[in-house]
C-alpha cells in the first residue's frame, strides 16, 4: 500500500486547504485550548504573567511561548519534543519556559500522541501512556476530540517557515495557526471537487490532479503529461492526487476492453493489485478494484483467486480482507437467514466506516486501527445494504431511507438540491409493490444515477442500511430485555425462597435454644436447692464455722 | 540594570542566591605537598558551621587525602561562606533582570557549551532541575555531568547576585551607579543583563530568528581519551 502513487496512502496531502483537515488528537481534559484565546486555567498557572507587572512576562510573550512550542511538537507529533529543543529558539527566563513546557505537555497540548524516543524519560513516558489508557477507558471516542494544524510529515512545512522567517523574521506569526476545532469532513471531498481546477489551463480536474510539493500548486494530469509543470517545478516535485470518490467516478466510464483486460489479470494475478493495474495502464488501482467488485461475478473470482494462493501479499490489512472476503462469500452462498445477519451487520460495519473516513482518513496511531482502506469492500456496497435492508420488514426499510436522506439535507445545504430529485424517484420506487427489497434498491439506485454524485448515494445507502440494522437491533434488543427480566425474576425469587428458608433455619434454632435455656434453668434451680440442703445439714450437724457462710452464699 | 524601569522595580529583596534553594557554590582547589584537590559543591548557609569540619575531615578521610587538608579545606569553606554572609542582610537590585547564563565545561569526556537566558527575579528557578533535564534531553549519561552544570549556573548566578547588591549600595549612593562589569573582572562579559525592552516589548517576537537557533543550541561533545589528555595538561599549564 506504499508508494506516491496510492492515494490513500497520504491523503493528508490531498491539498492546501487539506492541511487544515490534519487531524491531532489531544486529551479530552484539554478541551479548554484554543489557538486564539488565553483559558483560565493557563491564567491560574501563569499568574505572573497577567498581572501587568513584567516587562518580559505578559500575555502576549506567554502565548508567543505557547503557540510556538505547539507548532514545533506538531511538525512532528510523532516525535518527542525535548525542552532543550525547544528553548534554543525561544528568547526568555529557561526557568519559564521550562514551566510552561511542562504545563503544556502536563495537559497534553504537546507529546501526547508521540512515542518512545528519548533516552532518560523513560518513566514519564510509561506515565504518559497510562494516561492515554485511563483516556481510552473513560470513552475515547466521545473524550478525545481532533484538532487542526499544519501536516505534520509534509516536508514544505519546514522550507516554508524557513522562507518565511527569512521575509518576515518573525517565525511566531509565520507559522501558520489555523482555529483548533473539530472538523467534520462529510461533504470536504464533495465541495473540494469543485474547487481544485488546474494552474494551467485552469480545467476541472475531475479526473485527478498533481500536486506540487514546493508550492502546492495543482495540474490537472493532461498538463502533466504535457509536461506543463508551472514556471519552476519539475517532474519529481509533483505527486498524483486522486481522491476515492473522483476515481471511482471516473470508474464508471470503463470500455469493453479494459474490462476484459482486467479480468484476466486478475485471473492471472489474483488480488496483487499493483500487477494488474500494471496490466490495465489505462486506470488506477483503485478504478480497478471498484470496478472489479462491481461486476457481479467479481468476488466469485476474487474467492477463486485465493483459493488457489496466487497473492503473494503480506500486509496484513489484505490478509484481514481476504477473511472478510471469503466469510461474506460463504454468507452468500447460505440463505439469507436470521443468523448470518448478525454476522453481515458486524461485517459491514468497518465497511461504513471505511467509506466515511475514506477521504480523510487519519494516520494518527490512535485512528488508524480503526480505519479499514476502502478495497475492503470485497462485495458490491449496494449488495451489503440490499441484504441489511431484507433483515427487517420493507416499511422499516423504506423509513430508515427517508431518515438517512432527511439527515443528510440537514447537514449541509447542499445535497438538499440533488436530492429534490431523488426524493420524486425514491418515493416513486418505494410504492412499487415489490417483495424483494434488493430490487427495490437497485432499481432506486439506477434511477437516480444520472443527478446525485456517487458519494451522496453511497452515504444515503448507508443511512438506509443502517437505519435497517438500528430498527433489527432495536428489535432485538427488546427481545434482549424481555429475556433479562424474566431471568432477573427467577433470580430474585430464589433470592426470596432462599431468605426464606434462612428465616426458618433460625426459627428452629431459636427453639432450640430455649430449649436449653429452660433446662439450664432447672439445673440451677436444682443446684439451689441443694446447696441450701447442704447448708441446713451442716448447720443441723452444729460445726461453728460461721465465716464460711456469707463465701458459701455467693 | 543599565536602564532601570521604574514602574517595574519591586520592593528590594535581601541578598540570597536567586533561586529556589538558597544554595551557595563552593569551588575547592588546594595543593599541598604535591596532592592536588579540586571540588565544586554546594553548600546551605543556614547549616551550622561546625559541619565544616566535619564535612573537611569526611572527605579527606573518603579520598585518602594527607591530613593537612582538613584545615585547608574547612577554610576555604568557611571564608566563602563568610563572603556570602557578608552581603546577606542588603538589599538587592530588584528590577527585572534577565541574565545570559554561558556554559563552557568539560566533566571528565563530556564538553558541554551552552547558553540560555536566566531570570534573576526568579525566585522559582532550580539549576539543579534544570539541569537533570539538560542532561535527560541531551541523553547525557555520565553522572557527573548534571551535578557540573548546575553548580556552572550557581557559581554565575551567585556572581551577579553580589553584582547586583553592590549596584544597588551604587545606586543609593550616587544617582549615577557604575557599570557591574567593573565589580567583576572573572565575569567575562557574561553578566550584562540583556535589554528588556528590545527583546520583550511589543514589537518583537519572542520566538528567535532561525539563523540565531544555532547560537543557542547546546553542544556536547564526548572526547577521546587523548583529547581529554591534552585537555588536561593544558589545564595544568594554566594552572602554574
Amino acid at each position: 500500500m506504499e508508494g506516491p502513487k496510492d492515494p490513500n496512502s497520504n491523503p493528508g496531502r490531498v491539498d492546501d486547504s487539506d492541511s487544515e483537515l490534519e487531524l491531532y488528537t489531544i486529551p479530552s481534559s484539554s478541551r479548554w485550548f484554543t489557538w486564539d484565546e488565553i483559558h483560565e486555567t493557563e491564567k491560574t498557572a501563569f499568574k505572573e504573567y497577567f498581572d501587568g507587572t513584567s516587562i518580559s512576562r505578559t500575555p502576549k510573550i506567554y502565548k508567543e511561548y505557547r503557540d510556538f512550542i505547539i507548532n514545533k511538537y506538531r511538525e512532528e507529533p510523532s516525535r518527542r519534543l525535548t525542552f532543550t529543543e525547544v528553548r534554543k529558539s525561544l528568547v526568555g527566563d529557561v526557568t519559564f519556559l521550562y514551566k510552561v513546557f511542562v504545563f503544556l505537555e502536563s495537559w497534553g497540548l504537546i507529546n501526547y500522541s508521540a512515542d518512545s524516543g528519548g533516552d532518560g524519560g523513560e518513566a514519564e513516558k510509561e506515565h504518559e501512556e497510562e494516561r492515554c489508557m485511563v483516556k481510552v477507558e473513560e470513552g475515547a471516542p466521545s473524550g478525545v476530540r481532533v484538532v487542526a494544524t499544519p501536516n505534520s510529515l509534509k516536508p514544505l512545512s519546514l522550507p516554508r517557515n524557513a522562507s518565511s522567517s527569512g521575509n518576515s523574521g518573525r517565525i511566531g506569526i509565520a507559522i501558520k495557526m489555523p482555529p483548533l476545532a473539530s472538523y467534520s469532513d462529510v461533504y470536504g471531498d464533495l465541495i473540494r471537487r469543485k474547487e481544485v481546477n488546474c494552474g494551467n489551463c485552469d480545467d476541472k480536474c475531475g479526473s485527478g490532479n498533481y500536486r506540487s510539493i514546493k508550492d502546492n500548486l495543482i495540474i490537472c494530469t493532461k498538463c502533466f503529461k504535457n509536461g506543463n509543470y508551472g514556471e519552476k517545478g519539475t517532474m519529481e516535485d509533483f505527486i498524483l492526487n486522486e481522491s476515492s470518490e473522483i476515481s471511482a467516478k471516473h470508474g464508471a466510464v470503463w470500455t469493453e476492453g479494459e474490462t476484459l483486460i482486467l479480468l484476466e489479470s486478475v485471473l492471472k494475478h489474483g488480488d496483487d493489485w499493483e500487477l494488474v493495474v500494471q496490466s490495465v495502464q489505462t486506470k488506477t488501482k483503485l478504478d480497478c478494484i471498484s470496478k472489479l467488485i462491481e461486476l457481479p461475478f467479481g468476488e466469485l473470482m476474487l474467492g477463486s483467486a485465493h483459493r488457489n494462493g496466487n497473492s503473494n501479499s503480506v500486509t496484513g490489512i489484505v490478509n484481514s480482507k481476504k477473511q472478510i472476503q471469503s466469510s461474506s462469500s460463504d454468507h452468500l452462498e447460505t440463505s439469507k437467514t436470521q443468523e448470518t445477519s448478525t454476522a453481515q451487520d458486524q461485517l459491514s460495519e468497518p465497511k461504513i466506516e471505511s467509506e466515511q473516513n475514506g477521504d480523510a482518513v487519519n494516520e494518527s496511531p490512535l485512528k488508524r486501527q480503526r480505519v479499514a482502506p476502502l478495497s475492503d469492500s470485497s462485495c458490491s456496497l449496494m449488495k451489503q445494504v440490499g441484504l441489511l435492508s431484507t433483515v427487517v420488514d420493507p416499511h422499516i426499510t423504506a423509513a430508515a431511507a427517508d431518515a438517512a436522506i432527511s439527515a443528510l439535507c440537514d447537514e449541509n445545504l447542499l445535497p438538499r438540491d440533488i436530492f429534490d430529485v431523488e426524493e420524486d424517484n425514491a418515493s416513486g420506487a418505494r410504492t412499487l409493490d415489490d417483495e424483494d427489497l434488493e430490487m427495490v434498491e437497485r432499481s432506486t439506485q439506477s434511477e437516480v444515477k444520472d443527478g446525485i454524485p456517487l458519494t451522496l448515494r453511497i452515504r444515503a445507502a448507508i443511512g438506509t442500511a443502517l437505519g435497517a440494522t438500528a430498527a433489527r437491533a432495536k428489535l432485538l434488543a427488546d427481545q434482549e430485555e424481555k429475556e433479562i427480566e424474566h431471568l432477573v425474576a427467577t433470580i430474585i425469587e430464589a433470592q426470596i425462597e432462599k431468605l426464606q428458608q434462612k428465616v426458618k433455619h433460625f426459627d428452629e434454632l431459636e427453639l432450640l435454644m430455649e430449649k436449653e435455656h429452660a433446662e439450664m434453668e432447672e439445673l440451677k434451680d436444682s443446684i439451689l436447692t441443694e446447696r441450701i440442703d447442704v447448708m441446713r445439714r451442716t448447720f443441723k450437724s452444729g460445726i461453728a464455722r460461721w465465716k464460711d457462710y456469707p463465701c458459701a452464699k455467693s | 540594570m543599565k536602564t532601570p524601569l521604574s514602574g517595574f522595580y519591586r520592593n528590594p529583596v535581601k541578598f540570597r542566591m536567586p533561586t529556589s534553594e538558597n544554595l551557595v557554590p563552593i569551588r575547592l582547589d588546594i595543593e599541598i605537598d604535591g596532592h592536588r584537590y579540586k571540588d565544586a559543591f554546594t553548600w546551605n548557609p543556614s547549616d551550622p558551621d561546625s559541619e565544616v569540619v566535619v564535612f573537611a575531615k569526611r572527605t579527606v578521610k573518603d579520598l585518602k587525602l594527607p591530613p593537612p587538608f582538613v584545615t585547608q579545606i574547612a577554610q576555604s569553606i568557611q571564608s566563602q561562606l563568610a563572603e556570602f554572609r557578608s552581603y546577606e542582610g542588603q538589599d538587592m537590585y530588584a528590577g527585572e533582570k534577565i541574565i545570559p547564563i554561558k556554559l563552557d565545561l568539560r566533566v571528565n569526556h563530556t564538553l558541554v557549551k551552552d547558553q540560555f537566558l536566566w531570570d534573576l527575579n526568579n525566585f522559582d528557578s532550580d539549576p539543579e532541575e534544570f539541569a537533570r533535564i539538560f542532561c535527560r534531553d541531551m541523553g547525557i549519561e555520565d553522572p557527573e555531568v548534571g551535578p557540573a552544570v548546575a553548580f556552572a549556573i550557581r557559581e554565575q548566578l551567585y556572581e551577579i547576585a553580589i553584582q547586583s547588591v553592590v549596584s544597588a549600595r551604587e545606586s543609593r549612593l550616587s544617582k549615577k551607579g557604575r557599570r557591574g562589569a567593573d565589580f567583576t573582572p572573572i565575569s567575562k562579559g557574561g553578566a550584562v543583563a540583556v535589554d528588556l525592552v528590545k527583546l520583550f516589548g511589543i514589537k518583537s517576537s519572542v520566538v528567535r530568528k532561525r539563523k540565531e537557533w544555532d547560537v543557542y543550541e547546546p553542544i556536547v561533545d564526548l572526547l577521546s581519551n587523548e583529547e581529554v589528555d591534552v585537555l588536561e595538561a593544558k589545564e595544568e599549564r594554566n594552572f602554574r
